[in-house]
């Protein structure tokens, strides 16, 4: 993989002052992106599926090749298992508020789910009387199957874990925990947000149910995202949203709801938006996840190589950062996050995330105020970890 | 108390930039927490520390870690040096006001508000006498027979104005309008000494005192603003001087004779040497009260002696 080459792709790095290490928040877009995007802009700009001109014939065929794009992505059995949505958080609500619970239910989540898998649960329980229990991980972060499967009981209608972890990057063993949930007449949703754009996905052979990610961490346009689901499951599902294009036909005492995923997108769909995140996963695709991951792992290595000997840093997740993918999450004792990241920014235009990474309840529970995440993807290179690592070392003398 | 100093700075600099204006607001927005007791938790402070311990430490790390460890004393200093400074700005602004000078009456050291310090201009005396220092605690009127002087609104009320103008002297013809305008104005008696500093207006000093001696009510004093605002050149002209007489109305002829009167001289002279004994250095010089002003101020200087701060609102 050529990272200069790929480097020359994204607009944002033409300014040689500027180091992203916050692609775990939004990935950069290449230009093919913004290319497929304008294109929509300036030559049809138009509805999908609605009108018969020639303009709307365009854009419903661009919408379906993306859709397309999107199958060989997650290797789906069926265009109709795609649906767009807005980001993985509209993906996880609209699970939350259209599969059938009963009150009794329990759902299970990790102990360090973003925000985003944890509050549409938690606000699931006070409407509908279910249960919300958290699996606990190692110390280090790593999912404990043990602590999983003693859960794990007839009552457990919905396993929804984050597939990567935003906070520390950690991979939990996905087809382990589908199958056992399966095993248990569970279903299992994963949050993707952080795994999509850096690993090979195939939900067929992980058998799982629901599938969510953004297109905003994948090179694609902010505002978009996925949810895979299985066709059945989906046919079972009340719409979440309804209006405009979720229906054959209305009368003015009810609806016949067209079969998804067109009952759940409604409203006009943002197509800019979605042909785009077509053509990032395609980017993608073309560079090879196997590229990706080997090229993460030395930024990962060498990042983690050059701090560890900070005095005070401490580590969030594993110590091995072949288990954490792109992300180093670090806080030193004593100093406020937030600074060593504007300080790094004001010194050398190095980006990375500070704070909880909404993930708060995970640092409340463990009385951290707050870290540093730096996460690289394929534009990153070698200089700017040891960039990243040389500012650092610098910022710890003076602080 | 770094957000207070920050809010300062910034809503100076504010001024000149919208981004120092976000900036001031979200100061305030901390400073505002900080005098209703709540914390500071707008993450303004700490956002600023790490922009200038970022700034810093690419140019000394020992300099940012000397900044870092003593953040808050240097705000603090940073604080006190500003409320110093307001302080003194506000002094120096009520001062000006006052006085016409930033640094207190007659001082001739600089004033951001009068930078070319023309409110103290004035007239030396140059050779005509010995130098004087220019000093104002040694003005005096003791020694002065004022009622001997010209005096206009002598029945007025109030504070008495002591006046010592040279005809032919730039800042005393800038001031006299203003003066007698004062004077008019708060019917305020107003005695006018003139001390002719440049030599060939000494011929005015007697022409005045006998234009005095004949009409001290209204003539004498129509003469005089008829000389003061005629052109210069025009002054120095002893015709335009006799016409202006002859125009008003006086006696030319006893004028003439009150002129040539070595008693005249004699008196005049007295008056001159009266006038020195105020150690006055230059014109105009304006005795008002216990007051005294050097050099041509602007016209709220001279109210606010005679009537006070407020004297706008005074009859």
């Amino acid at each position: 993989m050529d990272v200069n080459k790929i480097r020359r792709d994204f607009p944002a790095l033409n300014d040689k002052e500027t180091v992203y290490f916050d692609s775990a928040c939004q990935s950069l877009r290449p230009q093919v992106v913004l290319d497929a995007m304008n294109e929509y802009y300036q030559h049809f700009p138009a509805c999908s599926g609605r009108s018969m001109h020639h303009f709307a014939a365009k854009v419903t065929q661009k919408v379906e090749d993306a859709r397309i794009s999107l199958i060989k992505f997650l290797n789906a059995a069926k265009k109709e298992e795609i649906v767009f949505t807005r980001n993985t958080t509209e993906g996880i609500n609209l699970v939350a508020n259209t599969l059938f619970f009963k009150p009794g239910d329990v759902i299970l989540i990790t102990d360090k789910e973003h925000n985003s898998n944890l509050i549409p649960w938690q606000k699931l329980c006070r409407q509908k009387g279910t249960i919300l229990k958290i699996v606990p991980t190692h110390p280090d972060g790593t999912f404990d199957l043990d602590a999983y499967t003693k859960l794990l009981d007839p009552r457990v209608r919905l396993v929804s874990f984050g597939h990567t972890s935003n906070l520390d990057g950690v991979t939990i063993p996905a087809a382990e925990i589908i199958k056992l949930a399966h095993q248990n007449g569970s279903l299992v949703m994963l949050d993707a947000a952080q795994s999509a754009p850096h690993r090979q996905l195939n939900v067929r052979n992980l058998d799982v149910d629901f599938f969510a990610f953004s297109g905003h961490k994948l090179m694609g346009p902010s505002g978009t995202g996925v949810l895979y689901a299985k066709y059945k499951l989906l046919e079972e599902m009340e719409p979440f949203m309804v209006g405009g294009d979720t229906v054959a036909s209305s009368t003015y005492e009810s609806a016949d709801f067209l079969p998804p995923p067109e009952k759940f997108e409604a409203g006009l769909q943002d197509y800019a938006g979605i042909i785009g995140l077509g053509a990032a996963v395609e980017y993608l695709q073309k560079i090879g996840f196997n590229a990706i991951q080997k090229h993460e792992l030395e930024l990962n290595q060498a990042i983690t190589v050059g701090i560890r000997a900070i005095p005070g840093l401490k580590f969030i997740g594993p110590a091995d950062p072949a288990l954490r993918g792109g992300i180093t999450t670090f806080y030193i004792d004593g100093i406020d996050s937030h600074r060593i990241a504007l300080m790094l920014d004001q010194m050398r235009g190095i980006m990375c995330r500070s704070g909880q990474h909404c993930v708060h309840s995970w640092f409340h529970s463990r009385g951290i105020t707050g870290s540093v995440r730096a996460s690289a993807y394929i534009y990153n290179t070698l200089e700017e970890a040891q960039l990243l690592v040389d500012h650092l070392i610098k910022i710890r003398k003076v602080l | 108390m770094f957000c207070i100093v920050a809010f300062i700075v910034l809503s100076i600099l504010g001024i000149f930039s919208a981004a120092n204006r976000r900036l001031a607001k979200e100061a305030m927005d901390c400073v505002f927490r900080r005098i209703t007791f709540r914390p500071c938790n707008t993450g303004f402070d700490e956002k600023m520390k790490a922009k200038i311990l970022g700034k810093v430490i690419m140019r000394s790390e020992k300099l940012a870690s000397f900044i870092n460890k003593r953040f808050e004393i240097l705000a603090w200093a940073f604080f006190v040096i500003g409320m110093a400074a307001l302080v003194m700005s506000v002094r120096g602004l009520v001062l000006f006001y006052t006085t016409g000078s930033c640094n207190g009456a007659n001082s001739e050291a600089f004033c951001v508000f009068d930078p070319t310090g023309a409110n103290n201009d004035v007239s030396d005396l140059g050779g005509t006498c010995p130098v004087v220092p220019k000093t104002i605690e040694n003005l005096t009127l003791e020694g002065v027979d004022v009622q001997s002087f010209p005096t206009r609104y002598a029945n007025g009320t109030g504070k008495k104005i002591i006046f010592i103008g040279c005809y032919s002297c730039d800042y005393s013809r800038a001031t006299y309008p203003l003066i007698t305008k004062l004077a008019k104005r708060y019917n305020t008696p107003l005695a006018y000494l003139e001390y002719p500093v440049k030599l060939h207006s000494d011929y005015l000093n007697k022409v005045g005192y006998c234009a005095y001696q004949q009409e001290p009510y209204k003539y004498y004093w129509l003469f005089n603003d008829a000389i003061f605002a005629a052109e210069k050149s025009q002054i120095e002209d002893q015709s335009f001087i006799v016409q202006t007489l002859a125009d008003l109305g006086f006696d030319m002829p006893k004028l003439q004779a009150c002129i040539a009167d070595p008693a005249t001289t004699t008196v005049v002279e007295s008056q001159m040497e009266q006038i020195r004994g105020t150690n006055f250095y230059g014109t105009p010089t304006v005795f008002i009260g216990d007051e005294v002003f050097v050099g041509p101020k602007p016209y709220r200087v001279y109210a606010i002696a005679l009537k006070g701060f407020f004297y706008w609102l005074r009859k």
